[in-house]
Order: structure tokens, then C-alpha cells, then sequence
């Protein structure tokens, strides 16, 4: 009956055409946003993804980055660095500050760490140094970009200004970016004195993270440890669960209309053909054989629908970073997984109504027709 | 004789109730042999689709009991009809009903793949049927394709591809000129005959009586014997045989309800009937056996 499905569906291709369109629009919308909210949250976790520690040391209670403040005494570093299996601690300062470039302003992640630290420093730099002198800044090169700023150009953060000596890639989204300032800067721009935020951890060689992690929790009091994996999960979770909201409602809103667009053709094709499931249950095809040929019609619209909303996708993905960097579609398997199941539900309960049609269509009264 | 292919008793069928109920069928009794036609006719609104849906197991009659080979289908219950329908009886439509959307071949083999068939077996068996019946070179058309007397043919295949029983058309020449009316009745008549079906025609087309082996009269619901009865070649009109105005061609007798329509008649009389015996059917060669069945073979019917 596959074939009846197919043939039944391929006949008419404009509304196919017009329907796997409008199936595949919708289903593109959640497919880009889910895409959109990976890259974006990828990008909030470079620092912690790229930045080389094993471990991280935060006040204690503090488990992310984002939205809360970690402080520890200095004297931790040394406490930490004397753990056994410690290859190295490095103290980090960090804020969340906007820096201005130009007219244009950006969230900013500011980051300062000692003069040559093992980690916790400047990686991926695509223009100009690393190495900091004070007054000067890297920041990523897709918001010197957009603001039209190139090296040597002032920026403003911190309520001083830096010149900008080098530009890193990929941290930044729509909503944040890191930057580098010396350690020297930042003390005099926050005033934090000894303070510092969090201690990076680098294990030695054949000791690994979590057993690092348990080592410092048993010697150093007062202070969270997490590892690397830990601290980066943390933080996901932290941003998944402040736009949860928000990417319900464009699923929602993505689902419902791919749902509307699948169930209407679906619904007009059925009746355009009502006459003809008339004459097959005349024949003796039974309902549930006649519901099956609409469920697949359902399936196969959505499934190309998807097919079209994947290509979509991707197609963005891979145009985005040619253009400002700010975007990044990035889409995991999960997440495809769980649309294509989703839209799989949706097109079953897309054919209800139609089934509902073609189990009240009288043969009798089908096969009359046109008797006298 | 065996029994029967086909036996009604006393089936009634009414609709509505009270003031505004119809008696479409009003206590028809009726057998058919094995390979034997019968034409049903009678005016419009005489109650002959309603029988014969009632015949298809489309419609449940209001009393009376319908047997298809020795099974009471009117005592079978709701889910087991499409069964019946789709093994027991093949139905041939007035306006065709094919599937517009996929192929003649798949357009008969359906139904075979519906009854349980493999897909590679209902087409062959589709297409050797289809061969059979002249069109073994229109299998990849799409119906819409087709002429009217092709569309009959390929709904007749579909009608046969099970091997049904007892095979039900209505008004199958409706839609078709005189030439593939005819070839369609000659063609009904041929499947009754080789494969021993019992064929029911309801029609109102007088052209194809003498394709039948019997033909019946339905008035009001209720049907009568024709024997009696004669139609006007002419006008069309119902005249009892004694009273009528009787003249002779080629070596058959014809009734007329005037002087008028038979002078007419003889004037030109390929004009109202078709010669007799219609010659054989060019391009069609013999239906293929039915698969593991026998043949019942009948003496035709004497008129
Ligand atoms: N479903 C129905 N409901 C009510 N009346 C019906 C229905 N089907 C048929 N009839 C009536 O039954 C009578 C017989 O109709 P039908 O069997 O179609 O006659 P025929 O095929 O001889 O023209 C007509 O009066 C018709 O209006
Ligand atoms: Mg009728």
C-alpha cells in the first residue's frame, strides 16, 4: 500500500510541493533556533572548554562562571599548588563587563591572569599578541570586526581604556565574547587588591581530573573544585535553564505550524480523494489498510519536510561564519534526533482527522453516486 | 444443478420511517446459477442499485436473507463484509471508479495484494488478465489515459482479479457508446460462461437484453419475470409480449407498442438493434484459466 501512499501523494506535486515547503519552514525554525541556542552555549563554555586547566578552584558554592561571583584569598594558590598531582595553579580574575568599541558596545568576559601562566591565557590568536603590556587588550575578532575596530584601536571596558594588541576567535555570540586585560589593570580598574576570582588547576601527567579534583577538595577547604567536564556541564545547565522558556515557545511555535501545515494537506488530499477510499472499501479494503495509506502520506510529507529543513540548516551553519561570527549554528545529533521523532508524532496526529473522515465515508452511497 | 451462486429471499429494503419511509426493495426473490447472466432493468428509481448493493454486501437489507455460494451474508457481521466483498464479489461501476493516481496494472492488482496476494504474483495475475481482455498493451497507462470502453475493460479485470463468485454491475454500459457497450456485455457474458460466474447487470439500456440469459423487470421495488414482457426497440417502452405489435428481422422477433415504431423499425433496424451473433470481439483472446478453480460450464440459457 506504500506505493498507492506514494502514488497518491506524487500526483499532485504542486501541493506536495507547496506542502513539504511549508512543513519543512517550520521544522527549519526549530531546527535553526535548537542550532542557534547550541552555538551560543558552545561559546559561553570556550573559555572553560579551551582554556588548558584540568580543574577549576571557585569560592566555595560557586559552580559557573556566569551570573555569580567567585572570590578566594590569593594565599589558595599556593594551598592548591601543593596538593600532589597538582602540575600547576593559576590564579584568574574575572568580570563581566561591556566593552565599547566605537559607538557599538558588547558583553564582554574579562579575563586577566599572571604574565606567561601556563593556562588561563589567550588562545586562538588570529591577529596581532597575546602578551599583554598594561593599557593593552585582546579581544575576539568577530566583535572587532562588526565594530569596524582594528589593532591599535582604543576600546573602552573596565571604565578605562585599553588598545587593542591582539584579536582571538571563536568566543563570541550574539550575547557575549572574552577579552584579556594584565593582571595590573584589572586590580587598579575593580580595585580587588589580593582578590582573585577562580585558581586554574593542570594536572600532572597520568593523574587524572577527577581524582585531581577529589585531591584538592581533601587538602584545601573552603573551595569548590569541579573538573573541567563538571564546571562546563554546570554551565550549560545554567544557560539552558534561564532560556528554556524561550525555546519552548519557538518549538512549540516551529511544531504546531509545521503540524498545521501537514495536517491541512494532508486533510485536503484525503478529501479530494475521498471518493476514490470509497470505491477501495467497496472493493473491501478494510479502514485500518486506509488509514495506514494516509499515516504514510503524513510521514513522508513531514519526512521531506525535514529532509528540506536539515538541508536549511546546514546550508546556515556553514554560511553564518563567513559572515559577522556573532552567530554560530552549531546541531547536534540529539537534538535532530529528537525534532525528527517529534515531527514523527506530529504527522501521526496529522493524519486523525483524516481518518476520521475516511472512516465515515459510506461506500454505498460513494458507488451510487452517479446511478440512476 | 448445484446450488445456486447467488440466492435472495424475500429481501425488503426500506429507508426512513414513518411518513417519509421508502420501500426501495419490496420482497425480492431471486436465484442465479453458476454461469449464468441475469439483466435486471427497469425504470428510474425502481430500486435496482439498492438491490444489487444489497447483493455486494454494501448495504444490509431492512428483512430477507442473501446467500452467496451457500453463505448467509446477511446473517455476517460488520467486520467480516470487506472480506466477502473483496473475495466473493467483483463490482463493475457505472462510472469506472479507477484509482487516478497509479497505473492500470496497479490499478487491478490492488485488490489482488488486498486479498493476500504477493505483489509479484497480483501482477502477473493482473496483467495476464488484463491481456486477456485486449488491453495487455495499456498496463503502464494511467487511466485517465484511457477510452471510456478501455476503462470498463480494466474495471471488469479488477472486478475478476480475485475470482470472485458472483460478479455485479451496475449499469456498466452507461458511460460507454454502443460498440463498447456492447463488447462490454459480450465480454460479461463470456466470463460467466468460461469461468462459471453468476452474473447480476442492472441496466436500463435496452440495447444489451439479448446478451442475458434471463432478464427481469423491477417496478416499485418489487421485481417481475420479463418473459412476458417486451421492449419497444424503438421507444424504449415496456409492452406486455401478447399485446404487442410483433415483427421479424434477421430471423428474431421484435415487439412494438405501436404500427408507428415498427414501421420505423423495419425502415432501418441497424439503427436499433445490433445484428445477431455479435462477431467475436477482435484483439481479446480467451481468458486464462482461474487459478486452481473448476470450471462450471452451463448450458445456455433457451429463451
Ligand atoms: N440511502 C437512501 N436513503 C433514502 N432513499 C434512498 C436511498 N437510496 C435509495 N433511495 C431511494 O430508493 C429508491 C430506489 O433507488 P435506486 O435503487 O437507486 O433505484 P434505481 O437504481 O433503480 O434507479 C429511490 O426512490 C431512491 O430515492
Ligand atoms: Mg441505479
Amino acid at each position: 500500500m506504500f506505493r498507492l501512499a506514494v502514488a497518491n501523494l506524487t500526483q499532485n506535486r504542486t501541493r506536495l510541493f507547496l506542502a513539504t515547503s511549508g512543513a519543512g519552514v517550520a521544522l527549519a525554525l526549530v531546527l535553526v533556533f535548537q542550532a542557534v541556542f547550541t552555538g551560543a552555549s558552545a561559546r559561553l563554555t570556550a573559555y572553560i572548554d579551551r582554556t588548558g586547566a584540568d580543574v577549576w578552584v571557585s569560592q566555595e558554592g560557586v559552580r559557573t562562571l556566569h551570573m555569580s561571583t567567585s572570590v578566594l584569598p590569593s594565599s589558595v594558590v599556593e594551598a592548591v599548588r601543593s596538593v600532589p598531582g597538582v602540575a600547576d595553579a593559576v590564579p584568574v580574575r574575572y568580570a563581566t563587563d561591556s566593552v565599547a568599541v566605537g559607538q557599538a558596545e558588547f558583553i564582554t568576559y574579562v579575563f586577566a591572569v599572571p604574565e606567561r601562566a601556563s593556562v588561563g591565557g589567550p588562545w586562538r590568536i588570529v591577529a596581532g599578541t597575546g602578551a599583554l603590556q598594561p593599557g593593552e587588550i585582546v579581544i575576539d575578532r568577530s566583535i572587532a570586526g562588526t565594530a569596524g575596530a582594528r589593532l591599535g584601536d582604543r576600546v573602552r571596558i573596565l571604565g578605562r581604556d585599553f588598545q587593542v594588541v591582539g584579536l582571538i576567535d571563536g568566543t563570541s555570540s550574539l550575547v557575549s565574547s572574552v577579552s584579556f586585560v594584565r593582571v595590573e589593570d584589572f586590580v587598579r580598574a575593580r580595585g580587588s587588591g589580593d582578590a582573585i576570582s577562580y585558581v586554574l588547576v593542570r594536572a600532572q601527567a597520568g593523574t587524572p581530573a577527577q581524582a585531581l579534583a577529589e585531591a584538592i577538595r581533601l587538602h584545601v577547604t573552603g573551595v569548590t573544585v569541579q573538573t573541567r567536564s563538571e564546571f562546563a556541564a554546570e554551565e550549560r545547565q545554567l544557560v539552558a535553564d534561564m532560556s528554556t522558556d524561550i525555546i519552548t515557545i519557538m518549538n512549540t511555535a516551529g511544531y504546531l505550524t509545521g503540524l498545521a501545515v501537514v495536517m491541512l494537506n494532508v486533510y485536503i488530499a484525503t478529501v479530494a480523494r475521498r471518493r476514490e477510499y470509497g470505491v477501495l472499501k467497496a472493493l473491501g479494503m478494510r479502514n485500518g489498510r486506509l488509514y495506514q495509506i494516509i499515516v504514510i502520506q503524513a510521514l513522508i510529507t513531514t519526512g521531506l519536510g525535514l529532509a528540506g529543513a536539515l538541508l536549511l540548516t546546514l546550508s546556515l551553519a556553514l554560511l553564518l561564519p563567513w559572515m559577522d561570527g556573532l552567530l554560530v549554528l552549531s546541531l547536534d545529533r540529539g537534538a535532530t534526533v529528537r525534532v525528527a521523532l517529534t515531527a514523527a508524532v506530529l504527522a501521526v496526529v496529522a493524519s486523525l482527522a483524516p481518518a476520521r473522515l475516511i472512516a465515515r465515508v459510506d461506500p454505498a452511497s460513494v458507488v451510487r453516486r452517479g446511478t440512476s | 444443478m448445484s446450488q445456486p451462486g447467488l440466492q435472495v429471499q424475500h429481501v425488503t429494503k426500506r429507508f426512513g420511517a414513518g411518513d417519509t419511509e421508502i420501500v426501495a426493495v419490496r420482497d425480492v426473490s431471486l436465484d442465479v446459477a453458476h454461469g449464468e447472466v441475469v439483466l435486471i432493468m427497469g425504470p428510474s428509481g425502481s430500486g435496482k442499485s439498492t438491490l444489487l448493493l444489497m447483493l455486494g454486501a454494501l448495504l444490509r437489507p431492512s428483512t430477507g436473507e442473501i446467500h452467496v455460494n451457500g453463505v448467509e451474508v446477511t446473517g455476517l457481521s460488520e467486520r467480516r463484509l470487506p472480506d466477502l466483498r473483496l473475495r466473493h464479489i467483483g463490482f463493475i461501476f457505472q462510472d469506472f471508479n479507477l484509482l487516478s493516481a497509479v497505473d492500470v496494472l496497479d490499478n487491478v492488482s490492488i485488490p489482488a495484494q488486498l486479498a493476500g496476494a504477493r505483489r509479484r504474483d497480483a501482477r502477473t495475475r493482473a496483467a495476464a488478465l488484463l491481456q486477456a481482455l485486449g488491453l495487455g498493451h495499456r498496463l503502464g497507462f494511467a487511466p485517465e489515459q484511457l477510452s471510456g470502453g478501455e476503462k470498463q475493460r480494466v474495471a471488469i479485470a479488477r472486478a475478476l482479479v480475485n475470482e470472485p463468485d458472483i460478479v455485479l454491475a451496475d449499469e456498466p454500459t452507461a458511460n460507454l457508446d454502443a460498440r463498447h457497450g456492447h463488447e462490454t456485455m459480450r465480454l460479461l457474458r463470456r466470463i460467466a460462461r468460461e469461468r462459471g460466474r453468476s452474473v447480476i447487470i442492472v441496466s436500463h439500456d435496452q440495447r444489451i437484453r439479448d446478451i442475458a440469459d434471463r432478464v427481469l423487470w423491477m417496478e416499485d421495488g418489487a421485481l417481475r419475470d420479463a418473459v412476458a414482457m417486451a421492449a419497444d426497440p424503438v421507444c424504449g417502452m415496456s409492452i406486455e409480449q401478447e399485446k404487442a405489435v410483433i415483427a421479424t428481422w434477421d430471423g428474431r422477433t421484435f415487439g412494438f407498442c405501436s404500427r408507428g415504431c415498427r414501421d420505423e423499425f423495419l425502415e432501418q433496424p441497424l439503427q436499433f438493434v445490433l445484428p445477431d451473433p455479435a462477431p467475436p470481439e477482435a484483439g481479446a483472446g480467451p481468458l486464462p484459466p482461474p487459478g486452481g478453480r473448476e470450471i462450471v460450464s452451463q448450458p445456455a440459457v433457451p429463451r
